[in-house]
Parts: structure tokens; C-alpha cells; sequence
């Protein structure tokens, strides 16, 4: 177990224009689930092949523990990683897939056997120990690989969206499975995904990338209530956040027929920058109906009802949006939905809004 | 359905399978009879002998001698050149990846010459005065280590030995690079996370994944070695000095054309026959095993 330090690392690709990984500075605690998320692309699977030594880093430096594995190869840098198609040895059954990297270091066969079984043990794996990787299921599979790595007992583990070929339900229980070993060994986990609920639901931190960049890092809350720019407030979150340009007027911007009032700080912001609008946005549970008059008028398209929750679709009257297709999202009474074609009255709760600069897309703060 | 899908294979496969019986099931048919007459070839009367033939080759020395050397190439040739095979397309593969490919067409080069070509060629390369073999030895101070390559009954057959591997290497080289790229890459990256170096990964992964490559080449070079007529026609006429580089093809070869005994000549093909189709299946059942998926 160890701490893991990216310190401005960063991958540049031959022949392309800009580096898959851009100064990419993280710093990952003992112990601590770190997952990395953003749209494919963004460079968090090029970031874990970096730390396991499978790409190069060209500038900056990555260290384990102490030890800076900036140029080490992946045997020497003690670390165990799940790949998204899991790479089990075909033509080993699943002990010997499990105890490879324990032969290759020399182990004794017994102690082999031993390390296996706990493993397994652990895994709900032992009745499979003896086949092979074909005549396991998708889920059987993806606990091979698990098993793979904990048997090593290694300074981290790296998965690289271990879940993307479980189906929808399997990837919702293997998710709390993960989480719980992770919490139950300790061991200091990088968990690529793109899934941003994964992300939400499994990290202790966060981080956010986006075109090579680091965007942001914290716990879910964090990121979910104080997202850093537009990029983060609308990656995070299902459904999304709503992100509208509003116009804004002497103590606040104009939501369709209904001004918002904004923060002192936040004005001033904006005044500094020269700006004449912003990007207002509200999470669908960031708003509540109110009486005609009182609050920005919402014309509902869609209504989706999931049980616990309804959410209305739909269009803000009197504001003319850049995207016309995109429609804005909010989560209503599930008892009382309203109906489609109806037009209902919202206003942002107090201290949800989030507004961020039109120009370089930071948020802006009132404090 | 299954009906109109009948009709469609039919004539499709109808054409190679007419070709098929009549140039291979039908002379192999006659080949099983001519072998139990004593036909000399010229006259259409093919009197039957019984087993005397089988009789008289159990007793042939000169049977006996090609069928050894056969043996040895057997022994010596599967596992020579697919070594050396093995060890080329991973480098092509790994070690030098700068212009790996241009390697891969070199080493291929042998296998769009004629084996009558490459015999011509390396007998030049052979010969005692003006061989560039004995020239390159002398140049480089080795004088002492000049010979008659083909005419001496203790080198010829191993001379002969060193040109079909050279002139089998190059195919299988290829054939082995084309099963490497089907193992997928990430297999790679967990061995290497696993602590494997390049050996053990060549050893724990790659060889075991190769296994069905492995298996059919065995037996194209297992059925290459109980064969050898051209080189051995070429480079060693009459099967060498003291018939020291002699095989049974070649025998055969000489029995039917050159003693005009087609019905012994016919007997000596049906053994040879018995034998690689025992040594094919030989090795299918050692080497079989079930499939492996990726």
C-alpha cells in the first residue's frame, strides 16, 4: 500500500498535435479509491497505462511511495492491474491465471496454492479454479481478473473500466463489490472509467479530465456541488445539469421572463471580465414549483416518470436558447407530475445556481 | 430451404470434386493394385504377383539406406526449422522493429524459387573449386575446413540437411508471425505487469498460444522430410556418393523410370504413402488438445 504522486506528467503521442496526458499533476493517498473519468479520449486510460509503465511519460514524473517509477518498467513498479477485457491467459486454467505473476517471482507451489485459495475464497471463485477462462461467464471473468491482481498483494491496483462488458445489472452489483473489496483491503486503487455514475458511486475522489487536462479533483459531493467549470458541472450528474446563457441585467441576468438575482461576488466577477452574459446552472432538483408570477415560466414537452422520481422536459418560455434542441431537465412532484403541454412556474432554490464565465468557462464564485 | 441451398453448392463443388477423383482418388486406386503386380510400364498387361513386391522391398538394402536417412530428416527437420522459425518471428516481431517486415519478405524469398532452382543454386554455393561456401572459408583463414561437401558420404546428407532447412524456414516464419499478431496484445501488457520477461512471456504465452500453428507446420515439414526428391535429385544424382544422401522418393524415382520396375516402383510409393499418412495422424492425436479462445 502507498501514495501515488503524478507530478505534471505528460504523454505526448508521435505525430500528434497536442499530449494525451498535459502536465497532469494528482496527488492519491494510502488507501485511497481514486477514480479517473471523462469522455473517451480525454487521456485517463493513457494517465493508468503511464502509472503501470505500459506508456511512456515524456515530461514530468510519477512516483509510488517513495519511489520515482517515472522510467521503471511495469515488473519493478509493484503494481496489479485489471484490464477492460480482463487478459486472462487462455490456456490456463484459472489457479494458474491467478498464480502466474507468483511463479515468475519464484514462489514456492505450495505458497502459490495458499495465496490462491484466500483469493479466491474471497472471490466466491473456488469451485471455478480448475477451469478455463472460456467456460467462465462475463461476471466469472471479471472476478478472475480481480483475483489476478489482489492475490499479488501489490502497492495499488489499476482498473481500466473493469465493468464495460458486464451488463446493466451485473455492473450494478460488481460496482458495490469492487468499492467494498477496496474498502476491506485497503489497497490503494486508480479506477479508469467513463461512466460518470461509476465515478460518483465508487470514488472516494474524483478526478475529472477532459483533452488531456485535469479539470478537476475532489470527493463526489465536491464535485457535484461546486462543480469548477461548465465542462465538470455538466459532465457530472444524471440527469445533467441545466447550462442556459442568460443575459444579465444591474443586480442579476434575465431567466426567460424573470430575473435571477446573482451574488455580490459573482457580479463583480462578471464586471471585471467585461462581460454582458453568463452560463447559469441548475441541477433538475435545484428548483421548485411555485405560483404563477413568482417564477420563471417552463412549458413541459416530456414526462418521464421513474417511480421514486419524475422529471419534466421542456423549453423555457420568452428565452430565446442558442441550441434549440436541447431541452432543459427538471425534477417534479412523482405523485403529482404535470402534464405534457403544460406550463409550470420554477424558481432556483436559493444558493443552487451556479454561474460560470462565458468566456473561459470557470465558475464563478460569490466568495 | 436446406433443398435450394443444395442446389447452389452443387455446381460449385462439383468441378474440384471431378478433378479431385480423377487425378488424385483414381491413380492413388490404381497405384494400390499396380503395387501388387510386377508391370514393367510399357505393355498394357499388368501381371499379378501377390505380395511378392512388399517380399522383395522388406529385403532391399537400398530401401533400407533412403528409408534411414529419411528417418533422420525426420528427426532433425521439424524441429530445426521450426526453432529456427520460432525464433526469427519473434524478433521480426519484437526484437527489430525497424523494418521487421522487410526481414519477413527476405526470409521469404526461398519459398518462390523451385526447389530445383535452390538445389542448382547451392550446388554452386557446394562446389569444391569455385563454391562460394570453400571460398569464403579460405578468405577467412579457415582453409583447414574446406571439403567436397557433396562428395564426401559423410557431409552430403547433412549439406542437404542445411538447404531444406534454409529453403523451409522463410515460409513458416511468416506463418508463425501471422499466428503472433492473432494473440491480442493486452495479453502481453498482464504478463509484463505479472513481472514476465520477454522469455517467459515467449514461453508462458506466447508458445502455448501458438500450439495449432504449431501442430500444422510439424506436419508439413514431418511430410517435407519423408520427401526431399528434388534437392536430393539435384544436388546428389544417384543419391550421392555411396548412396550416402539417397531417400526413398529419389529410389523410387530410379526403380520406375530408370529400371522400368513401375509395379516394385508402385509398391515402394504405396509404403510411402502408409507412412505420412500414419505420421499425419500420428501427430494430430499427440498434439490434440481443445480449442483455445481468445
Amino acid at each position: 500500500m502507498s501514495t501515488i504522486q503524478f507530478d505534471a506528467a505528460t504523454r505526448q503521442f508521435p505525430g500528434s498535435a497536442r499530449p494525451a496526458v498535459d502536465g497532469l499533476n494528482l496527488d492519491i493517498a494510502d488507501g485511497e479509491f481514486l477514480v479517473l473519468v471523462g469522455p473517451s479520449g480525454c487521456g485517463k486510460s493513457t494517465s493508468l497505462r503511464m502509472l503501470a509503465g505500459l506508456e511512456e511519460v515524456d515530461e514530468g514524473a510519477i512516483r509510488i511511495g517513495d519511489r520515482e517509477v517515472t522510467h521503471l518498467p511495469p515488473k519493478e513498479r509493484d503494481i496489479a492491474m485489471v484490464f477492460q477485457n480482463y487478459a486472462l491467459y487462455p490456456h490456463m486454467s484459472v489457479a494458474d491465471n491467478m498464480g502466474f505473476a507468483l511463479k515468475i517471482a519464484g514462489m514456492s507451489k505450495d505458497e502459490i496454492r495458499t495465496r490462491v485459495k484466500e483469493a479466491a475464497a474471497i472471490l466466491d471463485l473456488g469451485e471455478f479454479l480448475d477451469r478455463k477462462p472460456k467456460a467462465l461467464s462475463g461476471g466469472q471473468r471479471q472476478r478472475v481478473a480481480m483475483g489476478r491482481a489482489i492475490v499479488r498483494n501489490p502497492q495499488a491496483f489499476l482498473m481500466d473500466e473493469p465493468l464495460s462488458n458486464l451488463d446493466a445489472k451485473l455492473r450494478v452489483q460488481t460496482r458495490t463489490q469492487i468499492a467494498a473489496l477496496q474498502r476491506r483491503l485497503g489497497t490503494t486503487t486508480v479506477y479508469v472509467t467513463h461512466d460518470q455514475v461509476e465515478a460518483m458511486t465508487m470514488g472516494d475522489r474524483v478526478a475529472v479530465l477532459k483533452d488531456g487536462l485535469l479539470q478537476q479533483v475532489g470527493t463526489p459531493r465536491d464535485l457535484y456541488d461546486r462543480p469548477d467549470n461548465v465542462f465538470v458541472g455538466g459532465f457530472i450528474g444524471s440527469p445533467a445539469m441545466n447550462l442556459v446563457r442568460v443575459v444579465l441585467t444591474t443586480d442579476g441576468a434575465q431567466l426567460g421572463e424573470r430575473p435571477v438575482p446573482m451574488k455580490r461576488g459573482v457580479r463583480a466577477a462578471l464586471a471585471t471580465e467585461g462581460a454582458e452574459d453568463a452560463t447559469l446552472g441548475f441541477r433538475p432538483e435545484s428548483v421548485e414549483v411555485v405560483a404563477p408570477g413568482q417564477g420563471f415560466p417552463f412549458e413541459v414537452v416530456v414526462v418521464e416518470e421513474l417511480g421514486s422520481d419524475s422529471f419534466a422536459y421542456g423549453n423555457l418560455v420568452g428565452h430565446g436558447q442558442e441550441d434549440g434542441t436541447t431541452l432543459l431537465t427538471v425534477r417534479v412532484d412523482a405523485r403529482r407530475p404535470p402534464a405534457k403541454g403544460e406550463v409550470i412556474h420554477l424558481r432556483i432554490r436559493e444558493g443552487e445556481e451556479h454561474v460560470f464565465s462565458r468566456r473561459t468557462g470557470q465558475r464563478l464564485s460569490a466568495d | 430451404m436446406h433443398y435450394r441451398k443444395h442446389r447452389l453448392l452443387v455446381p460449385f463443388l462439383a468441378p474440384a470434386l471431378i478433378l479431385y477423383g480423377v487425378f488424385v482418388l483414381w491413380p492413388y486406386t490404381q497405384a494400390l493394385y499396380v503395387a501388387f503386380t510386377g508391370w514393367r510400364g510399357m505393355s498394357p498387361n499388368k501381371p499379378f504377383v501377390g505380395l511378392a513386391n512388399f517380399r522383395k522391398l522388406a529385403a532391399d538394402d537400398v530401401f533400407w539406406n533412403a528409408l534411414g536417412h529419411n528417418a533422420l530428416m525426420l528427426l532433425g527437420l521439424p524441429v530445426t526449422v521450426l526453432s529456427i522459425a520460432l525464433v526469427l518471428a519473434a524478433l521480426t516481431l519484437q526484437g527489430i522493429r525497424a523494418g521487421g517486415s522487410a526481414y519477413r519478405v527476405v526470409f521469404f524469398f526461398p519459398q518462390v524459387m523451385s526447389a530445383v532452382v535452390i538445389g542448382v543454386l547451392w550446388n554452386f554455393v557446394f562446389h569444391p573449386n569455385i563454391g562460394l561456401l570453400n571460398g569464403a572459408l579460405g578468405s577467412l583463414g579457415l582453409g583447414g575446413l574446406k571439403r567436397t561437401w557433396l562428395g564426401d558420404p559423410g557431409l552430403v546428407l547433412w549439406a542437404i540437411f542445411a538447404v531444406a532447412v534454409w529453403a523451409g524456414v522463410g515460409f513458416f516464419v511468416v506463418y508463425f508471425v501471422a499466428g503472433m499478431q492473432s494473440i491480442p496484445g493486452d495479453l502481453y501488457e498482464a504478463a509484463r505487469l505479472d513481472g514476465a520477461n520477454p522469455w517467459q512471456a515467449f514461453w508462458g504465452i506466447t508458445l502455448p498460444l501458438l500450439r495449432d500453428h504449431l501442430q500444422v507446420a510439424l506436419i508439413f515439414v514431418g511430410l517435407g522430410a519423408l520427401d526431399l526428391f528434388v534437392l536430393v535429385q539435384v544436388m546428389a544424382e544417384g543419391g550421392g556418393p555411396s548412396r550416402a544422401a539417397d531417400v526413398v522418393a529419389r529410389y523410387m524415382v530410379d526403380v520406375a523410370f530408370g529400371q522400368s520396375q513401375f509395379g516394385y516402383a508402385t509398391a515402394i510409393g504405396v509404403v510411402l504413402l502408409v507412412l505420412s499418412l500414419t505420421l499425419s495422424f500420428a501427430m494430430f492425436r499427440l498434439t490434440r488438445r481443445e480449442r483455445l479462445e481468445f
